[in-house]
């Protein structure tokens, strides 16, 4: 090691939840110590179980514990942390927190403060681009003052076009307009949602693609002007813009693609001064003309599916990067080898319009065996918090082709069970199970049609084999005696009265 | 013993007789007898082996009732007893009497939309709950007036919790 690197013995991090874990797994493989920080709701979690050390934030709600900056600074300070970890979501795309961090003399794992915030807002991000002199949207590249700036901007780039938030993320403030007369009505309506959002109106205009694919280019740069493409991630299944099956490669990404989406991602990156590791997102179209989407400036919850298909480590290669150290590898050095597939697996319930499902897991069988990965934060007994977002865990299969890598999730999704609460892994059978997926015929609309065509009802019906029956009466049977349940369910009705009963009983005794 | 079990909307009737050990004979809807062997690994979970065919049992217990998870699918079941039947019917059917709108799903009240003694039609939203940074509008099963309503903004509620009566 050169002078210039600094060796960091303990980091923080400021994550719950899988990726919290996904962390601190690699931290203890580099001989690093790690502080985990906790909400109210999470002192029982994985994550803080782990940890070499654990400090309590707040309550629960994220503003009072997750997302509170100054008080993990207190506790990286407190710890002798040299460096922070963000993970994704909360503060891991808040330049005021990198800021900070770097004030304090702690090291921020992620880009500096200044490439975020020029890659952060997508009207910046398309400035940016335009620079970079790599393939966007046609559109404005500014925040829209008014609705005749509206109305001039989709003459000018014609119709169907996508308004959207500047400071967007998960299709809020984002609106499909098809015509001027829709326009008038949609763009007071997406600039509000947008300001509730995320405290800023500004939006813009772009031409929709339609049918797009989703493919987005990893990338990794040191402090040193390296920067490389690790390849590229496909995630067109989606649900409300959300994510739900992320693949690497894209059925669709050629070599002659692949490289030239993965110099537009370097190309960017390097122009904005980038450093640590990044996504640049492409939309796709039919005849495979990719445009600049956004950057997500920090380490993505769909990750694997890249470090499978490359060999690498990318969160030991962030904290390689942030110690200073240059790229260990060239870009000709990197060689994409097999497929791999994650589902996200979250606690919703697909039967029942995707109703979010906290709560106890009563039950947990996880799958194992060759080329299955679980990233997960999840254990039997655990009560899922409803304070968060719902994901569960990761599942990843890797297969030397595409053929291979559903037919190993399929098998994985057969051995795993959450119960308790309801989850969406019934779905992926669904979705892997289907031709069009099987043929990689898919878009951002793609989960939309297949949820359409067949609604969400999937294993309902169908008959009854006698092993469930004797399995059922066998469980019953063995159930210990308890004064009131001669069975488990005169049980249904009863339970739930006697919870509500229970329920009362506590409202009453706190009210006394 | 005789259990009836409703399983998948299916009334079934199993007849369970333990031999010796881990050894049954079982016996459904009166059909001829099957010979089983059942070994429960750990709590919930359950090998059955039925004619030379083994099977993953894996039992879910929760508040909305108990499920088996058997060769990748989940089959809701309860245990019937007879002389429940009634009053669930009673429960759970039709339009008539005040009509419970409950949580699907522990959550924070976000708003509540009506106000008691309001009118309102069926499926109307009569409350916002929040779980996991998504908002949910809760519907009334039926048109009528607003009796009670039990809960108030920012409060918390447990899945199941009675929400609002509609009479």
């Amino acid at each position: 090691m050169s002078n210039s690197q600094t060796s960091i013995r303990k980091i923080l991090i400021a994550n719950r939840g899988e990726i919290a874990l996904r962390i601190l797994r690699a931290c203890r493989e580099l001989g690093i110590a790690t502080v985990a920080v906790y909400s109210d709701a999470d002192r029982a979690a994985l994550h803080v179980l782990e940890a070499d050390e654990a400090y309590r934030l707040g309550p629960a709600p994220a503003t009072e514990s997750y997302l509170r900056g100054d008080l993990i600074l207190d506790v990286a300070r407190k710890s002798g942390a040299q460096a922070i970890h963000p993970g994704y979501g909360f503060l891991s795309e808040n330049a005021s927190f990198a800021e900070a961090c770097e004030r304090a003399g702690i090291k921020f794992i992620g880009p500096p403060a200044d490439a975020m915030r020029s890659l952060g807002s997508k009207t910046r991000a398309r400035q940016a681009a335009d620079a970079a002199g790599m393939p966007r949207t046609p559109g404005s590249v500014r925040g829209l003052a008014s609705l005749e700036e509206a109305h001039a901007v989709a003459e000018e780039i014609g119709y169907p076009v996508m308004l959207k938030a500047a400071a967007g993320g998960g299709g809020k403030g984002m609106r499909a307009v098809f015509s001027s007369d829709d326009l008038s009505a949609a763009f007071p309506s997406a600039a509000s949602e947008a300001e509730r959002a995320f405290g800023s109106g500004e939006v813009y205009l772009e031409k929709l693609i339609e049918r797009p694919r989703h493919i987005e280019i990893q990338i990794l740069a040191d402090e040193h002007g390296n920067c490389v493409s690790l390849g590229e991630r496909e995630c067109s299944v989606q649900r409300r813009h959300q994510k739900v099956i992320e693949e690497a490669p894209s059925a669709v990404v050629d070599e002659e693609l692949r490289r030239r989406m993965g110099d537009a991602a370097v190309r960017l990156a390097k122009s904005a001064g980038y450093t640590n590791a990044g996504t640049v997102e492409f939309l796709v179209d039919e005849e495979r003309n990719f445009y600049f989407l956004e950057m997500n400036t920090r380490l993505q919850v769909e990750h694997p599916v890249t470090e499978l298909v490359t060999g690498l480590d990318l969160v030991h290669l962030q904290i390689r990067i942030a110690q200073g150290e240059p790229l260990p590898f060239k870009q000709e050095d990197i060689r994409l080898r097999g497929h791999a597939i994650e589902c996200r697996v979250y606690a919703e319930d697909p039967d029942n319009g995707f109703f979010p499902s906290p709560g106890k897991i009563t039950r947990l069988l996880q799958p194992g065996g060759p080329g299955i990965r679980e990233d997960s934060g999840i254990y039997e007994g655990w009560v899922v918090p409803l304070d968060y977002d719902p994901m569960l865990s990761k599942l990843i299969a890797f297969a030397p082709t595409r053929e291979a890598a559903i037919a190993r999730l399929l098998r994985a999704l057969d051995e795993y069970v959450i119960g308790g609460i309801r989850s969406n892994l019934g779905l992926f059978g669904r979705i892997l199970s289907d031709d069009d997926f099987k043929a990689a015929r898919i878009d951002t609309d793609y989960l939309d049609r297949l949820l359409a065509a067949n609604g969400p009802a999937l294993e309902t019906g169908g008959s009854v084999d006698a092993a469930a029956l004797i399995a059922a009466a066998l469980f019953e049977s063995m159930r210990p005696a308890n004064g009131n349940g001669r069975n488990g369910a005169s049980a249904n009705g009863a339970k739930a009265d006697a919870n509500g009963w229970k329920h009362a009983a506590r409202r009453e005794g706190l009210r006394a | 013993m005789i259990l009836q079990i409703e399983m998948n909307g299916e009334l079934r009737q199993v007849e369970l007789t333990q031999v010796e050990g881990g050894q049954y004979r079982a016996s459904i809807d009166g059909q001829p007898v099957i010979d089983v062997e059942a070994q429960m690994l750990r709590p919930g979970v359950l090998s059955l082996h039925i004619a030379g065919h083994a099977y993953r049992c894996v039992l879910e217990e929760s508040a909305e009732g108990s499920a088996i998870y058997l060769g990748g699918r989940r089959l809701v079941y309860r245990v019937d007893d007879p002389r429940s039947l009634k009053s669930r019917r009673s429960r759970h059917g039709g339009a008539e009497g005040p009509k419970p709108v409950t949580a699907p799903m522990p959550g924070r009240v976000v708003r509540v939309l009506v106000n008691v003694g309001d009118t309102v039609e069926a499926h109307q939203g009569i409350v916002v709950i929040e779980a996991m940074k998504m908002q949910n509008e809760l519907k009334s099963a039926k048109a009528g007036k607003i009796a009670q309503i039990r809960v108030e903004p920012g409060g918390t509620v447990a899945a199941g919790d009675v929400l609002a009566i509609v009479e």
